[in-house]
């Protein structure tokens, strides 16, 4: 029953930092290589602990991100509402995958998300991201054991502290 | 498949099915909302509203990279505040002598007006502003600035640097105010070019150091190396601010118009200081405040299509 409310403590936790880190000034360099935080959090809390499963959620979050990120209204909304709806469709599959292998159906996950992005930039009118815009997934996924093993050991040490 | 096993398959269908129309129906949520928030009608006021909740994030965000600065501020050496207080010094007094002469030149103008009948200029007043310490999607073509409604801030509000026109104030919150870039596609700009004054319109180009003249005749005196100024047609930015530099010329045979390629001024890299013109707007446009936000794209199609009608 007490591990419950410092569960959600920590997404919430997390979802806060990965917004910061959204937001977050960096050299105009590496800009385009920021990976997608939240999509990053929202699929390890799906896999893990089963929390985000439902669209609407996704909705919201997305919401948030584009009234944070100034992108139009519903952008990073669909983006999410259709990763989520991925995950929900592949969950089975991908929670048994061997690491690598979840690496990969993280980092298909993203680009598809991309994908998604890369067209509704296309139809305002803008110019074409340059070819850096795409590593922003491989980045990610470099990141993703690192962040698996942090969230995985705050997970552990939350349960401790609530028992 | 067994009869069994087909039972629990097609209830797994069932359920696949109604989350493919829940699917479908977030996605034509979403459509609904980008196309209204693109065209702005009502979900603009929703957007400014839910900023309002927004800006304590970007405020709590901000808040390590101001004080690490502010840190950084009081460790730098010694010597390097002095070869910066002697730089900032000669420019100073190279400053003040281009100003003598600029005042000496303002006299003279005010005297030829005076004798030509002519109406006065507006003195400009400025508000320094600083940039948010935050990045936005570089493709939302917006800035945070430091000072908001608090500060006086305007929607509709001119906002340049030291070497050109940025944009304008899009949106204002209570300490924050967004910056409408010159290079968003939806956002146009009266100009004037300085050597033929020549008078057309700088579209953003969506890329962040550029604009796009798209509607010159195709005998239209533009040459590479042209400057471009704001005319200040359409009331919204005053006339004679440097805007971006020609870079290319395009007249494609069988097309209607040239189009040409234009630097911005502004050098959006590592800027952290902008200014933004307070003087008081004409009063025809203040007359009705709530018709200011999109005016200047309207004046600037009014004018497209009287240039299309000749």
């Amino acid at each position: 029953m007490s591990a419950r409310p410092t569960g959600t403590g920590l997404v919430v936790l997390s979802l806060i930092a990965a917004c910061a880190l959204t937001i977050m000034p960096l050299p105009g360099s590496i800009d385009s290589f920021r990976p997608y935080w939240v999509a990053l959090l929202v699929i390890y809390w799906n896999l893990e602990t089963g929390r985000f499963r439902h669209l609407g959620h996704g909705f919201l979050l997305g919401l948030l991100l584009d009234i944070m990120t100034g992108t139009l209204l519903g952008q990073h909304a669909l983006g999410l509402v259709i990763l989520i709806f991925l995950l929900e469709r592949f969950r089975s599959r991908i929670r048994f995958f061997p690491p690598w292998q979840q690496a990969g159906a993280v980092f298909a996950l993203l680009l598809n998300d991309r994908v998604i992005h890369l067209w509704i930039i296309a139809l305002q009118g803008n110019q074409w991201p340059s070819w850096q815009w795409w590593l922003a997934p491989a980045v990610a996924v470099l990141l993703w054991p690192w962040l698996f093993l942090l969230l995985d050991y705050l997970r552990r040490k939350a349960r401790v502290q609530s028992q | 498949m067994s009869l069994g096993a087909s039972s629990s398959s097609g209830g797994l269908a069932a359920d696949f099915s109604s989350r493919i129309a829940r699917l479908m129906a977030y996605i034509v949520l979403c459509m609904v909302l980008m196309t209204l928030d693109y065209r702005g009608y009502w979900v603009e006021r929703i957007r400014t509203g839910a900023t309002f909740l927004v800006e304590p994030i970007w405020l709590a965000v901000e808040a390590p990279a101001a004080v690490s600065r502010s840190v950084a501020r009081r460790w730098e050496s010694r010597s390097e505040l002095l070869t910066e207080r002697d730089l900032l010094a000669l420019s100073l007094d190279q400053s003040r002598a281009k100003l003598l002469r600029l005042n000496e030149l303002q006299r003279e103008n005010d005297r030829l007006r005076a004798l030509l009948g002519a109406t006065a200029t507006i003195d400009r007043n400025f508000q320094a502003v600083e940039l948010r310490d935050l990045d936005l999607n570089p493709y939302s073509h917006r800035l945070l600035i430091n000072r908001g409604a608090s500060d006086g801030l305007q929607v509709g509000q001119v906002v340049m640097d030291a070497s050109g026109l940025v944009g304008q104030v899009d949106s204002v919150l209570v300490h924050t105010a967004s910056v409408i870039l010159l290079s968003d596609p939806d956002h146009a700009l009266p100009v004037e070019i300085e050597r033929s004054r020549l008078r057309t319109i700088a579209y953003g180009s969506g890329r962040n150091d550029e604009v796009r003249l798209t509607d010159l005749p195709m005998n239209a005196d533009v040459q590479v190396g042209d400057v471009l100024l704001s005319s200040g047609l359409g009331g919204r930015f005053q006339a004679g601010l440097p805007v971006a530099d020609v870079v290319e010329v395009e007249r494609v045979p069988g097309q209607a118009f040239a189009s040409a390629r234009a630097e911005l001024r502004a050098r959006m890299q590592g800027a952290r200081h902008l200014l933004v013109v307070t003087d008081p707007s004409p009063p025809e446009i203040d007359s009705d405040a709530n018709q200011r936000v999109d005016d200047d794209l309207d004046v600037a199609t009014d004018v497209v299509q009287n240039a299309d009608a000749q």
